[in-house]
C-alpha cells in the first residue's frame, strides 16, 4: 500500500537531511504508529505520502502509484484515496457539521443524492448522529475531531493519515478517537498515525515505526512507544 | 459539483469580498470608459477622414451663379472653362490625379453633413442642388507642395476658390488625435492599475481562504475546482464593469454626441453614430473579460498549486 525505497529528502538551505535512506513497507489494512521526537522526519514522511513534497532521492509508492513520477494534475486523484486528520481538526468554521463532511464529497464532484445518503451514515459511524446541524464551535474538541475523521473517511479512502489526532484532546476523549480509528482500520483501511502519546501506543500494541534524525531506528510489530525487548 | 452549490459558493465569496470587488469594479469601469472613449474617438477620426476624403487633396471649386470672386464675373462656369481647368490639371507635373465632383455630388455630401441638424437641413433644401458648383479633388505628388498648383489654378476664369484640405483640416485632426491619445494613454495607466488590483485581490482572497483551500487540496479537489470560485468572482466583476462602462458610453452618445455635437456642431464633420458606439461596446466587453480573467488565471495558477 505504501512503500519507501531508499528515500532521502533534503530541504533547500538545510544542511541535514529530513529523511535519510529510509526503506519500509506498509501493507494494506495495517495500523502503524509513527513515533519520534519533533524534527525526526515524521512530518516529511506524512507529507510525502500526501505528495505535498517529493523525495530528493529514492522512490515512494502510494496506492500503487510512484509519487515522484506522478504528474501534477493526477495528484488530486491520489489524494482522493487518502483521508487526512490533523491535530487542529481543520474544520471550516462557517459550515455545519454535515456541510463540513459533505464538502469533501462536493469538491470531488459527487452527486447530491449520494452526498445526502453517505453523510448521515458516516456521522453515525463516528458517533455524531443528530449533530449534523451544529456548527463546529458548538462542539467539544473530541466531537470536532470526530467530524474531521468523518470527513476523512466519508470517501472510504484506502489509507487514513492521522497527524497527532489526539494531540489537543484529553486522555479520555483520546481513547474514543482511537477506538474510532481502530474501527475504521477494521474496515480494511490502512491507518498511519504520527503521535507523541505513549499511553495510546502502549495500549494499542500495533506496529511502531520510530524515526530519529530522519533515520529509521525501529520497526516493531505490536510495539510500545519506548523500545523494549 | 452541482450548479446550486457553485452558485451559493459564489454569492458567499462575493459577500465576503464585497469591498474589494466594489473597488475592483470601480477601477475597471473607469478605465474601460476611458478606453472606449478612445476607441470612439478613433471611430470619429476614421469617419472624419473618410468624409473629407484623402487629406492630401486640394479642392478646386468652380463658380456658381452666386460666386462673388473676381474670376466669376461670367456667373456659373462654362463647359469651356471646365475643360481648360481640366487640361491645366492634366498638364501640371505636380498633380498625381484628380476627380471631378458634379454639383449633385457636392449637394449630396452637404446633405449628409448638414442633415444632422434640422435647421441646416431646411436651409439646404431651400438652396437646392443648383446653387452648388462643380469641383475637383486633386491629389498631389507631394502633398506639401500645394502652392504651385494653387496659384496656377486660382487665377483661371471660372474658378471660385482653391484650398488645401490638408491646411484646412489640420487643426481638427490634431485635436482628434490628441484627444484620442490622451484617452488611450490614461486608460492604459488605469488598465495597468486594474490588472494589479485583480492580482492583489486574488492574492488576498487566496490568503483569506487558505484554510478552505488547504482542505480542498487534502480531500483531492482538482486545481480547476479550486480555481473556479476565483474565476467566477472575477467574471462577475468583469461583467458588472463592462455593463457600467457601456452604460457610460451610451450616456456619452446620448447627451454629448446626439444631444450636443450632432446638433450644435453639425457643420464641422459627421459625428459618430450608435452603430459605431455599439461596436466599441463590444470591444469594451471583450477587454473587460480579458482584464479580469487573464490575471485571475495567472495568479490562481501561482497561488493555488495543488
Amino acid at each position: 500500500m505504501i512503500r519507501f525505497e531508499n528515500v532521502s529528502k533534503t530541504y533547500p538551505g538545510q544542511p541535514r537531511p529530513a529523511l535519510e535512506k529510509l526503506s519500509l513497507e506498509i501493507e494494506k489494512g495495517e495500523f502503524v504508529f509513527l513515533v519520534g521526537q519533533s524534527g525526526s522526519g515524521k512530518s516529511t514522511f506524512m507529507r510525502m505520502i500526501l505528495r505535498e513534497t517529493r523525495p530528493t532521492t529514492g522512490r515512494v509508492y502510494v496506492a500503487g502509484k510512484e509519487i515522484n513520477r506522478l504528474a501534477n494534475w493526477k495528484v488530486p486523484k491520489l489524494r482522493r484515496q487518502l483521508g487526512t486528520v490533523f491535530q487542529d481538526f481543520r474544520l471550516l468554521p462557517n459550515k455545519t457539521v454535515s456541510e463540513n463532511v459533505a464538502f469533501a464529497l462536493q469538491v470531488i464532484g459527487k452527486s447530491r443524492s449520494e452526498i445526502r445518503r453517505v453523510v448521515p451514515e458516516t456521522l453515525e459511524l463516528v458517533g455524531l448522529e443528530g449533530k449534523g446541524d451544529r456548527m463546529p464551535d458548538e462542539l467539544s474538541g473530541g466531537e470536532q475531531q470526530r467530524v474531521a475523521v468523518a470527513r476523512a473517511f466519508v470517501n472510504r479512502p484506502m489509507i487514513l493519515i492521522a497527524d497527532e489526532p489526539t494531540g489537543n484532546l484529553d486522555p479520555a476523549t483520546s481513547v474514543g478517537i482511537m477506538k474510532l480509528l481502530d474501527r475504521i482500520n477494521r474496515t480494511g483501511t490502512t491507518v498511519v498515525m504520527a503521535t507523541h502519546d505513549a499511553g495510546i501506543v502502549d495500549q494499542m500494541r500495533k506496529r511502531v515505526i520510530e524515526l530519529a534524525g530522519g533515520v529509521l531506528v525501529r520497526d516493531q510489530s505490536r510495539g510500545a512507544y519506548d523500545y523494549e525487548n | 459539483m452541482a450548479l446550486g452549490s457553485i452558485f451559493s459558493e459564489l454569492t458567499t465569496g462575493l459577500r465576503r469580498n464585497f469591498s474589494m470587488t466594489v473597488s475592483l469594479v470601480v477601477t475597471m469601469s473607469v478605465s474601460l470608459v476611458l478606453a472606449s472613449l478612445g476607441l470612439l474617438l478613433q471611430a470619429q477620426a476614421d469617419r472624419t477622414e473618410k468624409y473629407f476624403g484623402d487629406r492630401l487633396q486640394i479642392q478646386v471649386n468652380l463658380c456658381t451663379q452666386n460666386s462673388s470672386a473676381d474670376s466669376c464675373v461670367g456667373g456659373r462656369a462654362t463647359p469651356e472653362q471646365e475643360a481648360e481647368v481640366e487640361s491645366a490639371l492634366d498638364g501640371n507635373p505636380e498633380v498625381k490625379s484628380f476627380e471631378r465632383w458634379s454639383p449633385e455630388r457636392n449637394y449630396e455630401q452637404a446633405q449628409e453633413r448638414l442633415g444632422q441638424n434640422e435647421e441646416d437641413r431646411k436651409q439646404l433644401e431651400a438652396l437646392g442642388p443648383e446653387s452648388f458648383g462643380t469641383s475637383y479633388m486633386v491629389t498631389l505628388e507631394d502633398p506639401n507642395e500645394f502652392q504651385g498648383v494653387q496659384s496656377q489654378i486660382s487665377g483661371m476664369d471660372g474658378v471660385a476658390s482653391v484650398f488645401s484640405l490638408r491646411d484646412l483640416l489640420a487643426p481638427l485632426f490634431e485635436v482628434l488625435s490628441k484627444l484620442r491619445w490622451a484617452a488611450l494613454g490614461t486608460s492604459l495607466l488605469l488598465i495597468v492599475a486594474a490588472v494589479l488590483q485583480v492580482s492583489n485581490t486574488i492574492r488576498m482572497t487566496a490568503y483569506a481562504r487558505r484554510r478552505e483551500i488547504g482542505i480542498m487540496r487534502l480531500v483531492g479537489a482538482s486545481t480547476w475546482h479550486i480555481q473556479l470560485p476565483f474565476i467566477l468572482e472575477s467574471l462577475v466583476a468583469a461583467v458588472v464593469s463592462a455593463a457600467l462602462a457601456c452604460g457610460g458610453l451610451a450616456a456619452f452618445m446620448h447627451f454629448v454626441v446626439y444631444g450636443f455635437l450632432r446638433d450644435r456642431l453639425a457643420g464641422l464633420t459627421t459625428w459618430v453614430r450608435w452603430q459605431e458606439a455599439i461596436t466599441v461596446m463590444g470591444y469594451t466587453t471583450v477587454l473587460a473579460l480579458l482584464l479580469a480573467l487573464v490575471p485571475t488565471l495567472v495568479m490562481t495558477r501561482r497561488y493555488l498549486k495543488v
